[in-house]
């Protein structure tokens, strides 16, 4: 085997090119998996930094609401004081999602807007500032990129004209952007569009974002929460974003699965390609060895080593191509995150890219096997 | 030159096989975005489109219903219902949220039933009751088998048990399946006693749906009124325009990929055929002959990679479709136009590199050992 293993990187060497070549191209295959795993990872990453860069030690949701992202929560006005008012709660920080349709130059959007007052905006502001004005809204840069909005442009939903103050970064989650705008805003959406007449029907407090005095276990506030206020439960924000999580892989779970089915059959059929071509141009070679008495499943060995030797070169191109290509994609559509570099999605592609190349193997073995050793002293 | 390329093709087989299948997979990966938002669109538009009003009023600045949220006051359909023109109105209450089933969470459309149901609720039935009472939900019936749930279990919306008593059929989506519960329920959950969100519209015989939406528009305040098409096009289009970037980002993959089979494949090809092409020049054979039958050559490949996605596509689009019913596929002839443009625009670009190696041939090959 070892003469086998010296004889590749031999050829690896003499022929560089081709080795090139063919390591990019089942990088190229395996940079397909790793870009849809990466966009699946993206969409969870996403979901869970929108809950958890809000800034709170605990989120209290309306009873029974154990989601955060594209649900509604209405929690009644006064739970707001009951929940300061227990011990090792500093402040309760009110915010209200409001999902609207952003229609500008015939293109609609779904936007959720994030109603805050003192804690949960937008964490970082590319370009522009925070709200320092009445009507002032920071924007997810997906909507800067698609509409081509800038700080100083308007805005208007609801026929509520806003003004954009900033341009927020990693604001969008579950295929939408979010956008940031203050209560007093939202009240005056609210009476401006004269949606309806009862402000109490509509949503003005739909989450707590709870901060702790030190000393307090996170855990201890939620339990006295949820046992003092009934209307509320209280979540730590990673199992509140976990269940964001866990409610999108019931979405789109079988979807990603399938299509990572698909790149994978893709890169069985490249790799037993490349193989069978490989093998064809070396037919004399193996000839050669089998005239000398080398058996099919020496020969068979060896083929295997190559292909997961090359398969094992591919895998780090693979990951540069993949990181290109997310922030190409990134930078031209930033509603779309794709994490191709996440270490448990590039053991398992690394895992599944191996067992497939040595799948993509098994489909060259007829040509060995149909190989004549007389083959050999041909011309 | 061109019968070499094709008779190359034939002594080939194994090889060619492989490669026109690795290109109609590349070529299903862009088609599956594709049917993937156009089948989850039309099921985003199940609703409006089976409930078949010819007018639909909602909250001013709402023009339609997916990931939307509007409301009315309900004295409105009151005022609606004696506009002349309209034969009847049905209203709803409609809230997207979190529906746990079967210990999973699926994001819904929750409809909440006024009382008059004729059209506003579930169009077809898979077994059980239309129409909920207070406490009862009816579920699609996809869900329900995919949660082991049945009528007469329980399941929990926000922090309610409701009882199943009926499974409605083409109610289900990835994105949102439909949910119908009594309006009383869902106006407790939503806190929003005294409202609706949109009003169906049926307009008698004499008169034009356009009409009617301007005779509503001029006797109600801050509404939006809209057609059943503009209403449905407006979702539907929305829809679409959320994968856009997906969907070009992917044909962008896709086609990256196809050229790579394509291209290496008849680089193959052409290195094992070496000495032949040297024998065609040495017979005076000239490279613009030979160029055509490396691009005759890359097209039948593509081609028939494209006519066999084509297949894969008819056959496997029904089978996932029975198979996964969370995933709607819907195979469009635009998407299909669009990959057979992809697909000469590969051929031609996957011959390039073929081609120089073409040129580089040396007649003398063919006087080599």
């Amino acid at each position: 085997m070892n003469m086998f293993f010296n004889l590749i990187i031999k050829r690896f060497k003499t022929e560089p090119v081709r080795t090139l070549f063919v390591v990019v191209a089942i990088a190229s295959v395996i940079s397909v998996v790793l870009i849809l795993e990466g966009f699946r990872e993206g969409i969870y990453q996403q979901i869970r930094h929108m809950v958890i860069s809000r800034g709170a030690d605990v989120i209290v949701s309306q009873a029974g609401i154990k989601n955060m992202i594209a649900s509604r929560s209405v929690l009644p006005q006064l739970s707001r004081m009951d929940v300061e008012e227990i011990s090792g709660v500093i402040d309760a920080h009110p915010i209200t999602t409001l999902p609207v349709i952003y229609n500008k130059d015939n293109r609609r959007t779904p936007v959720f807007i994030l109603v805050f007052d003192t804690l949960g905006g937008p964490e970082v502001i590319e370009k522009g500032r925070s709200i320092k004005e009445s009507r002032e809204i920071v924007i997810d840069k997906s909507l800067s990129t698609i509409y081509g909005l800038q700080p100083g442009d308007d805005f208007i939903v609801s026929d509520f004209n806003f003004k954009v103050a900033g341009i927020s970064k990693d604001t969008a989650a579950f295929f939408a952007p979010f956008a940031f705008a203050t209560y007093d805003d939202l009240i005056d959406l609210y009476f401006e569009s004269d949606i309806v007449g009862d402000l109490s029907t509509l949503p003005l407090l739909s989450f707590l974002l709870v901060k702790i005095e030190a000393g307090y276990e996170a855990e201890f506030i939620a339990s006295e929460i949820e046992s003092r206020i009934p209307a509320a439960d209280a979540w730590l924000p990673n199992m509140l974003a976990e269940n964001d999580v866990e409610m999108s892989r019931s979405m789109l779970g079988a979807v990603f699965q399938l299509m990572i089915i698909i790149a994978y059959i893709i890169s069985v059929l490249v790799i037993s390609l490349i193989m069978f071509s490989s093998i064809q141009n070396r037919k004399y070679e193996l000839a050669v060895f089998k005239a000398m008495g080398f058996s099919f499943f020496r020969l068979a060995s060896a083929v295997v080593v190559e292909v997961l030797l090359i398969t094992l070169l591919a895998m780090p191109v693979a990951s540069i191509m993949a990181s290109v290509f997310s922030v190409i994609i990134h930078e031209a559509a930033p509603v779309y995150l794709l994490l191709v570099t996440e270490p448990g999605p590039l053991l398992r592609t690394l895992v599944a890219s191996l067992s497939f190349a040595l799948f993509g193997a098994l489909l060259s073995f007829k040509s060995i096997a149909a190989l004549e050793p007389v083959m050999a002293f041909r011309s | 030159m061109i019968r070499w390329s094709i008779k190359s093709i034939f002594t080939e087989g194994m090889s060619m096989l492989a490669s026109v299948c690795g290109v109609a997979f590349s070529f299903l990966l862009v088609m599956f975005f594709s049917a993937m938002f156009s089948g989850e669109s039309d099921r985003i538009t199940a609703y409006p489109s089976k409930v078949n009003a010819d007018v639909w009023v909602m909250q001013k600045g709402v023009a339609n219903m997916h990931m939307a949220m509007s409301q009315l006051w309900d004295w409105k359909e009151d005022r609606v219902r004696a506009i002349d023109g309209v034969a009847a109105v049905e209203s709803i209450l409609y809230l997207n949220a979190v529906f746990n089933a079967g210990g999973r969470d699926w994001f819904t459309y929750i409809v909440g039933l006024t009382g008059r149901t004729e059209y506003s609720g579930p169009w077809s039935m898979h077994s059980g009751k239309r129409i909920p009472e207070n406490g009862e939900v009816v579920i699609p019936e996809v869900l329900s088998r995919l949660t082991d749930m049945n009528i007469g279990d329980s399941v929990n919306i926000v922090d309610r048990q409701f009882t199943i008593v009926g499974l409605s059929a083409e109610t289900f989506s990835m994105a949102n399946s439909i949910v119908f519960v009594s309006y009383a329920d869902l106006a407790e959950i939503m806190s929003s006693q005294g409202s609706v969100s949109y009003l169906m519209v049926r307009a008698d015989e004499s008169v034009a749906p356009a009409e009617l939406v301007k005779r509503i528009g001029d006797q109600l305040d801050k509404v939006n009124v809209l057609t059943q098409d503009v209403f449905i096009n407006n979702d539907h289009h929305m829809a679409m325009q959320m994968g856009v970037e997906i969907i070009a980002m992917m044909s962008v993959i896709g086609s990256a990929l196809a050229v790579l089979i394509v291209g290496f494949t008849s680089h193959a090809l052409i290195s094992r055929r070496q000495r032949e092409l040297a024998i065609a020049k040495a017979l005076g054979f000239r490279n613009r002959d030979i160029y055509m039958s490396v691009l005759v050559l890359t097209m039948i490949l593509t081609l028939s990679g494209f006519l066999l996605s084509i297949l894969f596509t008819t056959l496997l689009f029904p089978l996932i479709n029975q198979a996964v019913p969370a995933v709607s596929l819907k195979f469009t002839l635009e998407s299909t136009l669009d990959t057979a443009v992809i697909a000469i625009m590969i051929a031609a670009l996957a011959a390039l590199w073929p081609a120089r190696q073409v040129v580089k041939v040396d007649p003398l090959t063919v006087f080599h050992g």
